[in-house]
């Protein structure tokens, strides 16, 4: 899943893109808020990590601009102050959830995936699909009870086609969707993992559709 | 004395005045009528003691003594006012020739003639006055009794000082009642600051408090009011430094975190590892900072601090021999130029030098590489310019803020070095000022007194 990170400070900001990293996630790390907040109309994020104590913008004036712009995508802000006001303000203004630092990686972690859930309208804790059951949180995923070895970009790219079951993929949206603008993507980086995954999980279970992209059908 | 209230002094030291001017009205009034009393009877005794030497006294007998004992005998009865005043009549050899049947028989004869005498008749003191009868032969004794003079004065001074304690005491009862009631506001005021709660530094109420006591009022609501100024200060602080640690937990458990998970990738746990360290050096600066903004601030606030006259050249060349390895390591050149007396004359050298410091620290690490540094001491100012870099205008207002940090820095900076160098020119009455020069950025601090 790619994710915005907004946020000043370059130890957390590197110890967060790093981490989620390895734990999944693909991530847009942005110190300065003004280009952070630029970022969320230029690529389709699943989610966005806000930090409120920026130096230049307000991190509560760049959720109010993006709501009001009509960006929905599920945001968790990160505040210093133990501040309740701060934080029923960044609800209000249409945060979904806040995190106070100290926080834990896992925390995050755990945060994000279930706004992410939530947000592609699921609420259970794991995502089942005919015989594959995926745990967001521990990345991992069973086949007939079975863990099946998966690398990361293709847990990415099952989680998100699982997230998105129904619904057709392009090959250009699940770049956009796995990828970061770090990441050096190779043309064919998609149909790779697709082919890995059916190899792994089954032929059948990521279906073609031809010039436009890849679907995951209900039965 | 020393723990009695103002009201009981006042109104014991008020009693005992009235009380001893009372009391010596007394002792005067006394001595005063004793002797009219005296003069006075002392005048009686002679007149008739005159009375009597102007009478014949030869030829009288036993038989006229009879007579006349019955004859006053019969007027004692009549009028029983008792004047002790006696008389006798002694002949030239001392004998008693006649007397009033009653003290006067006691009478020893004294031969003199128009004095007085005190002598003692039947165990009690008399006033005798002595005269010679008009043809020379007899004298003549005439006295009273000095305890009746006494008991006649005693009786008039009483008459006269009976409505004086009267009067004394309406006085007392008066006094003891202004002075509780002219009082009562500032039991008032004492009972209220006694049941304030330790957190209550609202300014005491001024109503109804006599001007003298106002001044009192209101230098003690001045302290207060520094005292709430004071505690304001510090709870933000202790909020701030709370806030700005929670930062850098922030990056040190997240990086920790990185470091765990990356067990099997070498390469990441080794980067998480050095973050991780470059968190803890970032840590431990920002806490001595803290510390040494408390310092600062807590020993500016204490009454009394070292003064003594600064040497701000040897205060320049020392800072900057600390600063020699750091600056060598960008390669840039500080300088100096000691050109006058300096912005603080008299100060403590700890602060003076912890200004230096802060300016020259800032100055290396916010420079180039290659940049040129130089501190100049003038009168009255303290110069720090460094070449290189600027920083931007809707930045420089916001300098010497507590925690405040530009935009993009990648120094290790707590926020608080310049917040240090304002906090000291504040207390000695200079200004510090942030400007941009032609080549770099340029930190003033001047007295205010030009």
């Amino acid at each position: 899943m790619r994710v915005l990170l907004i946020e000043d400070d370059p130890l957390i900001g590197d110890g967060l893109k790093v981490g989620l990293e390895k734990s999944g996630f693909t991530v847009d790390w942005f110190a300065n808020g003004a280009d952070g907040e630029e970022a969320l109309f230029q690529a389709p994020y699943a989610a966005v990590i806000l930090d409120l104590g920026l130096p230049e913008v307000d991190g509560l004036s760049i959720l109010q601009h993006w709501r009001g712009q009509g960006r929905v995508e599920p945001v968790l802000i990160l505040t210093a102050r133990g501040d309740v006001d701060e934080r029923i303000k960044g609800l209000n203004l249409g945060a979904d959830d806040y995190l106070p630092k100290p926080f834990a990686l896992g925390e995050v972690q755990a945060r994000l995936n279930a706004l992410i859930r939530r947000n592609n309208g699921v609420s259970a804790a794991v995502i089942s699909y005919k015989n594959i059951i995926f745990n967001p949180q521990t990345r991992k995923t069973l086949l007939d009870g079975q863990e099946a070895a998966l690398s990361p970009k293709e847990t990415a790219l099952l989680e998100l086609l699982l997230l998105n079951k129904n619904r057709v993929l392009s090959k250009e949206t699940i770049e956009s969707k796995i990828y970061s603008w770090d990441d050096e993507v190779a043309s064919n980086a998609v149909e790779v993992h697709v082919h890995h995954l059916r190899r792994k999980l089954g032929k059948n279970i990521i279906k073609t559709i031809n010039k436009i992209g890849y679907i995951l059908e209900d039965a | 004395m020393k723990k009695l209230s103002l009201r009981s002094r006042l109104i014991i030291f008020f009693t005992l005045i009235a009380c001893a001017v009372w009391a010596a009205a007394g002792v005067f009034s006394w001595l005063e009528t004793k002797e009219k009393t005296d003069e006075f009877f002392d005048t009686y005794q002679m007149a008739l003691a005159r009375q009597l030497a102007a009478t014949d006294w030869n030829g009288v007998t036993k038989e006229h003594q009879k007579k006349t004992d019955r004859l006053i005998d019969k007027i004692r009865n009549a009028d029983d006012d008792d004047e002790a005043i006696g008389f006798a009549v002694f002949d030239a050899d001392g004998r008693m020739v006649f007397h009033d049947d009653e003290n006067g028989k006691d009478f020893s004869f004294q031969n003199r003639s128009g004095s007085f005498v005190n002598q003692i008749v039947d165990d009690e003191e008399w006033r005798v006055v002595w005269l010679k009868s008009a043809d020379g032969k007899f004298l003549i004794a005439v006295g009273q009794e000095l305890e009746y003079r006494e008991d006649m004065a005693w009786d008039m001074l009483e008459e006269f000082c009976a409505p004086w304690g009267a009067g004394l005491l309406i006085l007392l009862l008066a006094t003891i009642l202004i002075i509780s009631r002219e009082l009562a506001p500032l039991n008032k005021l004492a009972e209220d600051i006694k049941n304030r709660r330790s957190g209550d530094l609202s300014p005491l109420p001024a109503d109804n408090i006599p001007s003298e006591i106002l001044p009192l009022i209101s230098a003690m609501n001045q302290l207060l009011a520094q005292i709430e100024n004071m505690l304001e200060r510090e709870r933000s602080f202790i909020a701030d430094s709370a806030h700005e640690l929670r930062t850098p937990l922030t990056a040190l458990k997240i990086q920790l975190e990185v470091a765990q998970m990356s067990a099997d990738d070498e390469k990441t746990r080794n980067q998480a590892l050095q973050k991780l360290q470059l968190g803890i050096e970032r840590s431990s600066r920002l806490v001595e900072q803290l510390l040494a903004l408390s310092k600062v601030e807590s020993s500016l606030s204490a009454p009394q601090i070292n003064q003594e006259e600064i040497d701000w050249r040897q205060t320049v060349i020392a800072m900057i021999d600390e600063y020699r390895h750091e600056a060598a390591g960008k390669n840039i050149a500080v300088s100096y130029k000691i050109e006058g007396c300096g912005p603080i004359r008299n100060g403590n050298p700890v602060l003076c030098s912890l200004v230096v410091r802060n300016l020259l620290d800032n100055a290396i690490k916010y420079s180039p590489e290659g940049a040129a540094i130089d501190i100049r001491i003038q009168d009255e100012a303290l110069v720090v310019t460094n070449s290189g870099v600027t920083v931007e205008s809707r930045h420089l207002d916001k300098l010497g803020q507590r925690f405040y940090r530009p935009a993009g820095q990648n120094e290790k900076g707590s926020g608080l070095g310049l917040s240090i160098v304002r906090c000291i020119a504040e207390y000695y009455q200079c200004r510090l000022r942030f400007a941009n020069t032609d080549t770099g950025f340029e930190v003033l601090m001047q007295s205010n007194d030009l």
